[in-house]
C-alpha cells in the first residue's frame, strides 16, 4: 500500500482503524475517525490538514498523551515494533516516550521550562532514559547542541531558554528529542513558528539527521512548501479522516480528492504560478507593467469546515465540494486505491476511473 | 453597497474621483526607539525597532511591506495610527500631518485610516454582539442615526460575505475567517481610505486565507481603497501587491513594483528570503537553490556604523561594515553599496 521497498524496510509503526473522541458541552466531538497508517524506517511521513482536521490529536494519541477525561481512544492496534502501545500504562508507556519516540512542538517557547537552564532539562532526559551520570549526560548534551548548530554550546547551555533566539530554541528541542537517539520523531507544525530563512535551516537540520541516523519522522504541518521539501510520503486529513494517501511526488503531480486539489489552488506561490490541482484556468499568465488589475485570483475551497460535533452523513467534505454528486450527501466514501500505492476517499473520483477502482475498495 | 446612507463628508466616490497623484499616505524618515533596560548602573539602551522608514501609498493602491520577525514592521504600522508614538519623522495621512498630534486630535484622522489586526480572536471584543462590533465606529464617529446604522451594518456584513441574519451572534461562534471578515467589515464601517492590514491572513488555514485575500482584493476595487498590506508571506504578498518593501532590522533596503521585486530581487537580503521559502510543489522544490541564509538577525539595540545585513551578507567586505548603504534609485530602489541601482 505505501512503498515498493516495503517489503525490504521494516516498518516501524502500524496504526489501524485508530478514533479518538472528546465529550464537549456541544456533544461528542469526533476528531479521528478511522486512521489507519503504516510507518517506515527511515521515511519521514507529512501529515498535512487544516485546523481541526485531526492531524495533532492522531499524534497525541500514538504518544499516549490525550487527555482521558474528556478524551476516549479506540483503535485495532498500534503497533510500534511489535510491541502493542494501545492500552499501555503510564508508567511503561513512559519508557518508550522520549527513549524510542520523541516529539517537537510548534511552540519551543511553551515546551520549555523557563526556570531550568538548558542544562538542566536536557540532562533530565538523558539520566532518566539512558541511566547517564551527572558528566556524561552533561557532555552528551553539549555534543547534542553542538551537533544542532548551536554555537559556543558549552557556554550557551547554562542559560535559560529566554535568552535563546526562536530559531535557537526550536534548535534545542530538536537536540533535546533526539538525544536517547530515538527511532522516530514526530513533529507537530515544528517550523510555523520561524521566520523562513530559520526555517530553512531547521528542515535542512532534520534532513541531516535522517541520514545520518536513519530517524523516521512523522511531520505534521499546513504548509505544502513544506510536505514538498522534506517528506517522503503524504496523508492529506479532513475532518478526523485521511482522505488521501500518496507519495509526495503523486500528490502534486497527480492529486485525486478535491479537498487535496483546493488545498493546492489555495496557496499562492512565490514565483506566481499556480500549483497543481485543479487548475480551472489555465496558469494566470501575470502580465508585466503596473496595471491595477493585473493580480490574478486565487481559487480558495468556498464555505467552512464542518462542526465536529454534528458531522454530515456522507462525505463530510461534500458541502465544500465541486465535485459533489447525489449519493455524497448519504455515503461516507470508504478509501480507494489510487493506483500508485496510494489511497483517496472520493466517491466521484472512484467511479469516474470506471467500476475496476470503484470495486477495489481497501 | 453602492448607495451609502450614512452621510459621509468623504466618500468613497469622493476620494475615487480625486487625483491619485497625490498619495493618501506619505511616511517621512519614521523612527520609533523604545527604551530597553538601563538601570542605575547600566548605560540606558533603545531598541531601535523603526530606524528610518519611508515610503508613499498612493489610492487605490496596495503596498506590501515584508520581513521577519522583529524587523520592525508592525511597529511601522502602529506608529502610523500613532498607537505607538514616533520618535521622530513625519507621518502625513491625506495631506494632514498625524504625527504629532494627541488622541483627541488624532481621532478625525482614525475614520480616514483604520487597521485590521492578525488575530481575529483577540482584537474582536468577546461581549459584543457581531452587529454591535461592526457598529461601533460609526457610533463613536456620530455616522448616520441608529437606524442608518443598523441598515449600514446589514450592508457591511453583506459586503464581507456574512449573512446579516447573524448579526445578534457573538464572535465564538464564528470560525477565524469570518471573525477576521467581522475585522473587515467594522474597518469598512466608517469609510476610510486606507487600511493598515497587519498581518491579516497569517493565522488562518489556508482554503480560507484564498477567501480572505480575494475579498480585500475585491474590497479595494469596488472602493478605491489603499492597504497597507504587513506580512511576512512573500508568496501571499506576491499575489496581493501592487509595490513592495522589504524590512531588515528597522530599515526598508529594497522598494519595487511588485512584479519587478519577484522576477528580479537586487539585495541580498531580498534574495536570501526567497531563495529559502519552500515550493508547494515537488518538482519546483528540487529545482530551487536551497543554499539558507547563516546567522540570525543581530539584535535591534545595535547602533551600526555600516551596512545592517553586512555580517550575515555573502557580498560584504570591509566598506560595507562602515557605509550606511542609502536605498537609491527612481521605480526599484536598494539600499546595497554593492549593487548597482538602476
Amino acid at each position: 500500500m505505501s512503498s515498493v521497498s516495503e517489503s525490504l524496510t521494516p516498518t516501524l509503526l502500524t496504526v489501524e482503524d485508530l478514533h479518538v473522541h472528546f465529550k464537549t458541552d456541544d456533544g461528542l466531538a469526533q476528531a479521528v475517525r478511522g486512521v489507519s497508517l503504516d510507518l517506515l524506517q527511515g521515511e519521514t511521513l507529512g501529515i498535512v490538514g487544516e485546523s481541526g482536521s485531526g492531524k495533532s490529536v492522531t499524534n497525541l494519541a500514538l504518544m499516549g498523551l490525550v487527555p482521558k477525561p474528556p478524551g476516549h481512544v479506540k483503535a485495532k492496534r498500534i503497533d510500534y515494533r511489535g510491541q502493542e502501545l494501545l492500552g499501555l500504562s503510564q508508567r511503561r508507556f513512559s519508557r518508550i516516550r522520549g527513549r524510542k519516540i520523541a516529539m517537537v512542538f510548534q511552540d519551543p517557547m511553551t515546551s520549555l521550562n523557563p526556570f531550568l537552564t538548558i542544562a538542566e532539562q536536557m540532562t533530565e532526559v538523558t539520566r532518566r532514559h539512558l541511566g547517564h551520570s551527572r558528566k556524561e549526560a552533561l557532555a552528551h548534551a553539549i555534543e547534542m547542541l553542538e551537533r544542532v548548530g548551536i554555537p559556543a554550546a558549552s557556554r550557551r547551555i547554562r542559560g535559560y531558554p529566554h535568552e535563546f533566539s526562536g530559531g535557537m530554541r526550536q534548535r534545542v528541542m530538536i537536540a533535546m528529542a533526539l538525544s536517547c537517539d530515538p527511532d522516530l520523531l514526530i513533529a507537530d507544525e515544528p517550523t510555523t513558528a520561524l521566520d523562513v530563512t530559520v526555517q530553512a535551516q531547521v528542515l535542512e537540520l532534520m534532513k541531516d539527521l535522517q541520514r545520518q541516523r536513519g530517524t523516521s519522522i512523522i511531520l505534521i504541518t499546513h504548509d505544502l512548501g513544506v510536505i514538498a521539501n522534506i517528506c517522503h510520503r503524504v496523508l492529506v486529513m479532513y475532518a478526523g479522516r485521511i482522505v488521501e494517501e500518496a507519495e509526495v511526488d503523486s500528490l502534486f503531480a497527480n492529486p485525486r480528492h478535491p479537498y487535496t486539489r483546493g488545498l493546492l489552488t489555495s496557496v499562492p506561490t512565490l514565483d506566481g504560478t499556480e500549483s497543481s490541482g485543479y487548475a480551472p484556468s489555465p496558469p494566470a499568465p501575470l502580465p508585466e507593467g503596473e496595471g491595477r488589475t493585473r493580480r490574478s485570483r486565487l481559487t480558495p475551497i468556498e464555505g467552512q469546515p464542518p462542526d465536529m460535533a454534528s458531522l454530515p452523513p456522507g462525505c463530510s467534505f461534500a458541502p465544500r465540494c465541486p465535485l459533489r454528486q447525489p449519493p455524497c450527501d448519504t455515503t461516507d466514501p470508504p478509501l480507494f486505491p489510487r493506483g500508485d500505492y496510494g489511497r483517496h476517499a472520493c466517491l466521484v473520483e472512484a467511479h469516474r476511473n470506471g467500476p475496476v477502482e470503484a470495486a477495489k475498495e481497501l | 453597497m453602492t448607495k451609502m446612507p450614512v452621510s459621509a463628508p468623504n466618500s468613497f466616490a469622493d476620494s475615487a474621483a480625486s487625483s491619485s497623484d497625490a498619495p493618501i499616505l506619505d511616511v517621512r524618515n519614521l523612527h520609533v526607539h523604545f527604551p530597553s533596560g538601563g538601570g542605575v548602573f547600566t548605560e540606558r539602551r533603545f531598541i531601535r525597532a523603526v530606524d528610518g522608514v519611508s515610503f508613499r501609498v498612493f489610492p487605490g493602491e496596495t503596498f506590501a511591506i515584508v520581513g521577519e520577525s522583529g524587523c520592525g514592521k508592525s511597529t511601522t504600522a502602529r506608529a502610523i495610527l500613532n498607537l505607538v508614538p514616533p520618535t521622530s519623522g513625519e507621518v502625513y495621512i491625506d495631506g494632514h500631518r498625524v504625527d504629532r498630534l494627541g488622541d483627541e486630535a488624532m481621532r478625525p484622522m482614525r475614520r480616514l485610516a483604520q487597521m485590521i489586526f492578525q488575530d481575529p480572536f483577540s482584537s474582536l471584543n468577546p461581549r459584543m454582539t457581531v452587529g454591535g462590533i461592526i457598529r461601533e465606529p460609526m457610533r463613536i464617529f456620530g455616522l448616520g442615526s441608529p437606524r442608518e446604522q443598523k441598515l449600514e451594518v446589514m450592508r457591511l456584513m453583506e459586503t464581507v460575505g456574512l449573512n446579516p441574519r447573524l448579526m445578534n451572534r457573538y464572535p465564538h461562534e464564528f470560525s477565524g475567517g469570518q471573525r477576521q471578515r467581522i475585522g473587515v467589515a467594522r474597518a469598512l464601517a466608517v469609510k476610510p481610505k486606507v487600511i493598515l492590514c497587519d498581518e491579516p491572513v497569517s493565522s488562518l488555514d489556508v482554503s480560507i486565507q484564498a477567501q480572505v485575500v480575494n475579498l480585500l482584493q475585491d474590497l479595494q476595487e469596488q472602493f478605491g481603497l489603499a492597504y497597507v498590506f504587513i506580512a511576512h508571506d512573500l508568496a501571499v504578498v506576491r499575489h496581493i501587491a501592487h509595490r513592495v518593501g522589504v524590512m531588515y532590522l528597522g530599515r526598508i533596503v529594497e522598494e519595487a513594483p511588485a512584479e519587478q521585486l519577484y522576477t528580479d530581487p537586487r539585495h541580498p537580503y531580498t534574495k536570501a528570503l526567497m531563495a529559502a521559502v519552500p515550493h508547494p510543489d515537488t518538482v519546483r522544490e528540487r529545482q530551487r537553490d536551497q543554499q539558507p541564509l547563516g546567522g540570525e538577525p543581530p539584535s535591534p539595540e545595535e547602533v551600526f556604523i555600516g551596512c545592517r545585513f553586512a555580517e550575515r551578507c555573502p557580498l560584504a567586505d570591509f566598506e560595507c561594515f562602515r557605509i550606511d548603504p542609502p536605498l537609491e534609485g527612481e521605480e526599484h530602489r536598494t539600499a546595497c553599496i554593492r549593487v548597482e541601482s538602476e
